[in-house]
């Protein structure tokens, strides 16, 4: 067992990872529920009805140009977007599995119908479709036209729906009004496949407000981004410094502070826990950085004198910085105890988002990413999570380290148990809790 | 004719003031109303409760959730308190405050303009509650290690534990991450496929196709009636990650943020007339003469990162020390009976390196980040080849996300690495017995 303060602190920490991945993953549950919604069919907003609803499911009334329709032209819309959607289901089921059950493809047939009245030139098949409704379901089936395919096309079929309505729709209606009941569920069940968006995503249009108000919303804030200077920004700048010296000296604090947040130079002079945490930061981003570059020096091979004397010199130099570095340190930390700051307090709140490394030119609003292809986009976010997890796995290192190693070593007598000890630390600290090492008892033969 | 001038000066002067803090207070979360600026500065005490929330709010980051209960009073002032030490306040008199949150407005002006002058507070405020219309990704890691999330209440037990819960906890870990991965690549599949179907659609041509957001907004307009309803939907609690809030609740938060931006913008042009109202202000105040009262040091895990940090420089230099001593003995060995015609190839190459190190040096300390992305980045999918326009080719982030993950595995090794020695040299010391590595990869 370990002694109570080590394990106290251990858990701490194993439980602060814990959470945030956990955050991480509830975060990411919530955007997958919303996308897989948006892949599915699209449901109406009521509750199910008995008859398929005139919600505002499709879309194509928001941007048509031919105002808005009656009620009754939105049901029949939605009938004939529901026949459509099912064609092409069935048309993807029959060429995908050959067995998929005659009946429902039947069925779907003499609904499919009123589909290749609309996809076909319109007035051609305006009055054949529905009547080789019942009559030629194969043929039906057959020359069923995906819908998707251009976006003219699409067009042509909103208007369509429109003329074609009348005829197709009604002669179908009480048909599919039964048959959508038994259909309509297995069509969900059957494949999650991305129906109305797959194929009507391109159908779809921002509402005009909404435009507006996002347009006047990167305008505006494009605005508050650039950096205009101006003779009453200047004269804004020194009243603003003024004030702050002004604050500052209320106070008989030591040393000279400088606006803007700046790092103050010297200890005494009124450092802040935040700079204080700040710096700590840079020097840890410091010491990795000169570590890296240490590493890539001692596995370079150098040729001739020159690059031995230059990799002698960047040693040499590494070390005079790593030098700088800890005297500095040591003037946080007496700065931290002499001065009696608060370093990081109890109750202290999580920090307003903070920079990689400088950002202090930070645009507020965000910047495109472009990526062109899925793999793209899945590399990318993997990579992001593996960078995160390995900056996770390297501070537990670096705390079970400091934790673990002084009670292996300080532990005695050094039994069995502190066999099994060791063994298990090993594993956590070597192989990041993976794989065990094996211990023999080396008996000599007698 | 000038006393006219200078009347209508005056009148205009004495209209200034009040719409700068009219702007100030449509452009702060939940602002104050003018009026209580007013009072602050006669250090009304019914002016104080408004100005304790407000300071709370800009010091707090945005909940995720929205679900936690915002602390009481008492919690909050004593938050607003500790914050504003640790960065840095200098007047003593906020540290005296009592924090049922009755008194000390006038203070608590002085405290809101010196955040305000310090830094871009506004636009910081605006940017963490911004609208997100896209779908986002952070490009970097800076956001999601600053701000760790609601702390889960934990039952800290006091027991002690075993070696092999440790394990247990580990494992737990790394199963959390590998879901953690398979999830995220489900979801940019998904985003891929959402992206591409709706591919032409959208008004801005930069863009192209619609985000989730804007997706969502025309699926479901009436979203908003639905999250009250709160029906058979299962929307839960949304984060602020993606605009998750659709619909009219989505226009409508449009609307206030575009109202919010232009009244930050007239604050910029009107604030002059501000400072110079605090700087009467701050005459008012009686001076703060004594010393600021300590608060009692409670040590914190901060305090051992800097430990940690300490330990790692020291163990650093020593490695370079016993790298370069033996390589300066050899040098000094063979140099010795050179000319000085080497001498300036020499310095020269004294030169290189002192330059080579300076750039390293400034690498963190004047955040050499800048070349590196940064913050969140809308997703925008295009074929490759078709956009010359602004944005960050994805290809990009790859690269320099990949050489990032090799050094972590580097220094993940090195560690691992010192370990093992540390633990074989411990071992070695107790003879009579065998340790078999465990079998490599």
């Amino acid at each position: 067992m370990l002694p109570a303060g080590c394990s106290r602190r251990l858990l701490a920490e194993l439980r602060d990872a814990l959470d945030a991945c956990a955050e991480r993953q509830r975060q990411l549950e919530r955007s997958l529920r919303v996308s897989r919604r948006l892949l599915r069919v699209w449901e109406p907003a009521e509750p199910p009805a008995p008859e398929p609803t005139p919600g505002p499911k499709t879309n194509e009334e928001a941007g048509s140009p031919a105002g808005t329709p009656s009620p009754q032209d939105l049901k029949e819309l939605e009938l004939l977007t529901q026949a459509l959607e099912k064609a092409v289901q069935v048309r993807k089921g029959l060429s995908k599995t050959g067995e998929r059950d005659r009946a429902p493809s039947l069925k779907s047939g003499s609904v499919a119908s009123p589909a290749t009245t609309a996809s076909a030139p319109l007035h051609t098949s305006g009055r054949g479709g529905s009547q080789a409704s019942e009559t030629k379901p194969p043929r039906g089936i057959r020359r069923t036209t995906v819908p998707a395919k251009g976006f003219p096309e699409h067009r042509l079929l909103s208007v369509g729906d429109r003329t074609c309505m009348g005829r197709g729709a009604r002669a179908a209606k009480p048909g599919p009004g039964l048959r959508d009941q038994q259909i309509a569920p297995s069509a969900a069940s059957q494949s999650p496949e991305a129906f109305t968006l797959k194929e009507k995503g391109i159908l779809l249009q921002l509402p005009m407000a909404f435009r507006k108000a996002a347009s006047q919303n990167s305008r505006l804030w494009a605005q508050l981004s650039s950096t205009e200077t101006s003779d009453s920004m200047d004269a804004t700048i020194t009243a603003k410094t003024q004030f702050l010296q002004k604050m500052q000296t209320t106070e008989s604090l030591l040393g000279v502070w400088e606006p803007g947040g700046g790092k103050s130079g010297w200890p005494g002079s009124g450092l802040s826990a935040a700079e204080v945490e700040r710096e700590v930061g840079r020097l840890r981003k410091a010491c990795s950085l000169l570590r890296l570059r240490m590493g890539e020096e001692l596995t370079a091979d150098p040729k001739d004198w020159m690059q031995e004397y230059h990799c002698l010199l960047t040693l040499e130099g590494l070390q005079a910085i790593a030098g700088q570095c800890l005297h500095r340190l040591q003037e946080l930390r007496a700065a931290v105890m002499g001065q009696q700051l608060v370093p990081w307090p109890e109750g202290r709140l999580p920090s307003a988002p903070s920079f990689c490394g400088g950002g202090t030119d930070t645009i507020w609003s965000p910047q495109l990413l472009l990526y062109s292809s899925t793999q793209e986009l899945q590399t990318l976010a993997s990579l992001r999570l593996w960078v995160a997890m390995l900056d996770q796995q390297i501070h537990l290192e670096k705390v079970l380290m400091a934790e673990l190693l002084p009670l292996v070593s300080t532990q005695k007598p050094r039994g069995p148990r502190w066999l099994a000890l060791c063994r298990a630390v090993h594993s956590l600290l070597c192989e990041g809790g993976e794989r065990f090492l094996t211990v023999l008892r080396d008996t000599p033969a007698n | 004719m000038g006393r006219r001038r200078r009347r209508v000066d005056r009148a205009a002067a004495a209209g200034a003031l009040p719409a700068a803090i009219a702007a100030l207070s449509r452009t702060l979360p939940g602002g104050p109303s003018p009026e209580t600026f007013r009072r602050a500065k006669f250090d009304r005490p019914e002016a104080a409760p408004a100005l304790w929330r407000l300071l709370f709010c800009v010091l707090s980051p945005v909940p995720a959730d929205g679900a936690a209960a915002s602390p009481a009073p008492v919690a909050q002032a004593r938050l607003v308190k500790s914050e504003l030490r640790s960065q840095g306040y200098p007047r003593g008199s906020l540290a005296r405050l009592p924090e049922d949150g009755s008194q000390g407005s006038r203070e608590l002006l002085l405290a809101l303009s010196w955040l305000l002058a310090r830094g871009p507070l506004l636009e910081q405020l605006l940017a963490q509650t911004r609208v997100r219309l896209g779908d986002e990704m952070p490009v970097c890691e800076c956001e999601a290690l600053a701000s760790p999330g609601p702390p889960a209440p934990h039952v800290e037990a006091d027991g002690c534990v075993d070696v092999r819960h440790l394990q247990w906890l580990m494992g737990k870990l790394r199963f959390r991450w590998r879901n953690l991965i398979a999830s995220q690549q489900e979801q940019c599949a998904l985003l891929g496929k959402i992206h591409s179907y709706t591919r032409g659609c959208h008004s801005d041509h930069s863009l192209g196709h619609l985000s989730v957001a804007e997706a969502e907004l025309l699926r479901d307009p009436e979203g908003g009636r639905q999250v009250r309803a709160g029906g058979a939907r299962d929307l839960g609690p949304w984060g602020s990650d993606q605009a998750v809030v659709f619909g009219l609740q989505l226009l409508q938060r449009l609307e206030s943020e575009n109202a919010r931006l232009e009244a930050a913008l007239e604050w910029r042009r009107r604030e002059l007339v501000f400072w110079q109202w605090m700087d009467t202000v701050l005459g008012a105040c009686p001076p703060d003469a004594s010393q600021p009262t300590f608060l009692p040091r409670i040590p914190a895990r901060g305090a051992s990162e800097l430990e940690l940090v300490a330990q790692e420089l020291q163990a650093l230099q020593e490695e370079l020390r016993k790298a370069a001593e033996p390589r300066r003995a050899a040098w000094e060995a063979r140099v010795g009976g050179w000319g000085p015609e080497w001498k300036a190839a020499q310095r020269a190459c004294e030169e290189a390196v002192r330059q080579e190190l300076a750039a390293l040096q400034r690498s963190w300390e004047h955040g050499g980040g800048l070349a590196q992305p940064h913050g969140p980045h809308r997703l925008v999918r295009s074929e490759a080849g078709m956009l010359g326009g602004p944005g960050l080719p994805a290809a990009e982030v790859i690269t320099v996300l990949r050489s990032r993950k090799a050094c972590l595995e580097v220094a993940l090794r090195q560690l691992q690495g010192q370990c093992r020695q540390e633990l074989a040299r411990l071992a070695g010391a107790l003879p009579g017995f065998i340790w078999i590595p465990p079998p490599g990869r």
